[in-house]
């Protein structure tokens, strides 16, 4: 596989390539498709298919104590003033089919993101071939991450109840998709159908962190999940890796050098990230029968690193169809266990080191949980609008779902949101 | 308890909204398909895209009425007892998350009846009164099992 990898790494340099190596990959394919039938064609004729999806949405919060965000991957969140940055986007799908296994898909996402800006990226384009139709598919390319259950549809708002997916549970995470390839495996068993999915790339995006930026480029990804759906219910657990090729930046990666420099190096290397792991363990289930919808997930986070805490977090959503509304209640939490570290150098005259440090350990505490409850109003076709209230409640030091906070923040945060999903 | 469950979510539908959900919808398909019967079960993965394949091994091939059809609407609250919205919202999250897509959907009742007959694996729903002998009934919606 580390030609496969090598490959994409080149096209990670030079992005123009990609396109290239997708046509390449329809031409063989296409050389082989196998005749089709009179009908089959007909359906078959429908090649190209345009799409998109979008969420015009407006939030605030009470407070300006803590910056709300949606996931680790914006730079900056929403306080009092209402604003539209946080879930407001927009997606555009190409879909093209080359041949009865082979299909191509592309899709840009424009959305407030590490940047600060609106900056539109390539969030998916990949080749999916039928290997045996039906029974094993491979997909080649840039995909979403399915690190948990749902989380590569996490921005398609029209197509869940909430406004956003729970932040207590998704806005761990920074990354959003994976240059690689995945297998996915298919067999009905029983009454229903089991899945087996495996994949592996890397990752190719930044994270914001303060004003600067987190690099988790070339970070090599890895991850599997088993999914059984049969009747009303739908189970999936899922295990995925993420090992870091880069450092926190400023201001951890110059208390790193701080600490290396007095000698703390035990200290200064426990904080670093490069080749450290990350593992995400997460099991969920869903239950959707006619009006009624719920869902619930678990998750661990183990992070060799000790600038990430461990952390255990879960939710669980219901919502109940009554004509076009479905008002829905939700609830959530995140808990992380402080790691101890201590950088072994008295106080004098190194207390400024010391107190940097445990900042820094103490910067990605969280210790929350959140009920969040609303309505989504499907009032027109391929539209839907949800209004929600978050009532956040944690203990004062629960700090990493903000990126920034002041120490007047209490822990509690209610957050107000409006949104206009849709599709075409 | 299973079997019994879409009677009583079919007898719910109508003591709830008072709507006639008792179009005689049946589901088709090609007499050479090589299947006799469906059952429920079989029709919502195939039409949910869960499982793309006949229990006969053809490649299965399911086809939607337009969206302005009532048979559409019809066809999904009697199967899943869900609304066009919620239709849409399902097959939002896969096609804009790279999964499957959903079924074929046919301009008319015509180029339907076209399909299924022209192709094994094609597999329809029409109202009762419009099958002919190009077409096999393969699930009865109100009532079965």
């Amino acid at each position: 596989m580390p030609s496969l990898i090598d490959r994409f790494r080149k096209q990670d340099r030079k992005r123009e390539q990609s396109g290239t190596f997708l046509a390449l990959l329809a031409v063989l394919f296409s050389l082989s498709g196998p005749a089709q039938a009179e009908g089959e064609s007909e359906i078959a004729d429908k090649r190209f298919e345009f799409g998109g999806f979008g969420t015009l949405g407006v939030a605030q919060t009470d407070s300006n104590d803590a910056q709300f965000i949606r996931d680790q991957s914006q730079a900056k969140g929403i306080g009092k003033t209402p604003s539209a940055k946080l879930d407001s986007l927009l997606g555009l799908q190409v879909y093209f089919r080359a041949t009865d296994s082979l299909e191509l898909v592309t899709q840009a996402i424009t959305r407030y993101g590490p940047q600060g800006n609106f900056q539109p990226d390539i969030s998916w384009a990949f080749a999916k071939y039928a290997l045996i139709p039906n029974n094993l598919t491979l997909r080649v390319g840039r995909m979403g991450t399915e690190f948990y259950m749902l989380a590569d549809s996490r921005h398609v708002g029209y197509s869940y109840l909430t406004v956003r997916p729970p932040v207590d549970f998704f806005g761990e995470l920074a990354f959003h998709y994976v240059d690689g390839f995945d297998l996915v495996g298919t067999l009905p068993v029983g009454d229903g159908v089991l899945k087996l999915k495996t994949f592996a790339g890397q990752s190719n995006e930044v994270a914001p962190i303060g004003k600067e930026i987190f690099s988790l480029r070339r970070n090599p990804m890895y991850g599997a999940y088993l999914d059984y759906q049969q009747g009303n219910w739908q189970w999936r657990a899922t295990y995925a890796q993420m090992t870091f090729k880069h450092d926190l930046p400023a201001p951890v990666s110059s208390l790193q050098e701080q600490l290396a420099a007095v000698g703390a190096s035990t200290a200064a290397r426990a904080i670093a990230l490069t080749n450290t792991t990350s593992r995400f363990y997460s099991a969920g289930g869903v239950y959707d029968r006619g009006p009624l919808q719920v869902q619930a997930m678990l998750s661990y986070t183990a992070h060799e690193s000790h600038i990430y805490q461990n952390t255990k977090a879960g939710y669980l959503i219901g919502g109940y169809r009554l004509g076009e509304f479905t008002p829905f209640l939700g609830y959530s939490w995140s808990k992380s266990k402080s790691k101890e570290l201590s950088s072994g150098l008295p106080d004098i005259p190194f207390h400024d080191l010391n107190v940097a440090l445990a900042g820094a350990l103490a910067r990605v505490h969280t210790d929350q949980h959140t009920w969040s409850l609303g309505t989504r109003w499907d009032f027109r076709r391929n539209m839907a609008l949800k209004a929600q209230v978050d009532m956040i409640r944690g203990k004062p030091e629960s700090i990493f779902l903000y990126p920034t906070s002041t120490p007047k923040f209490d822990g509690k945060l209610n957050v107000f949101s409006l949104a206009l999903d849709f599709v075409f | 308890m299973l079997k019994r469950a879409p009677l009583l979510l079919h007898a719910a539908l109508f003591l709830l909204t008072g709507r006639d959900a008792c179009a005689d919808l049946v589901v088709v398909a090609n007499p050479k398909s090589g299947i006799e019967r469906l059952k429920r079960q079989e029709v919502i993965y195939l039409f949910m895209g869960r499982w793309r394949q006949l229990p006969s091994g053809t490649e299965a091939h399911p086809v939607d009425l337009g969206n302005d059809s009532t048979e559409r609407a019809e066809f999904y609250r009697q199967l899943v007892n869900k609304e066009p919205s919620e239709i849409k919202a399902y097959w939002s999250r896969l096609v804009f998350s790279g999964g499957s897509r959903p079924p074929y959907t046919a301009e008319s009742r015509e180029e339907l009846i076209r399909l299924i007959s022209s192709m094994p694996g094609a597999i329809g729903y029409i109202e009762r009164s419009q099958v002919d002998s190009r077409l096999r009934i393969v699930f009865e919606l109100s009532g079965s099992p």
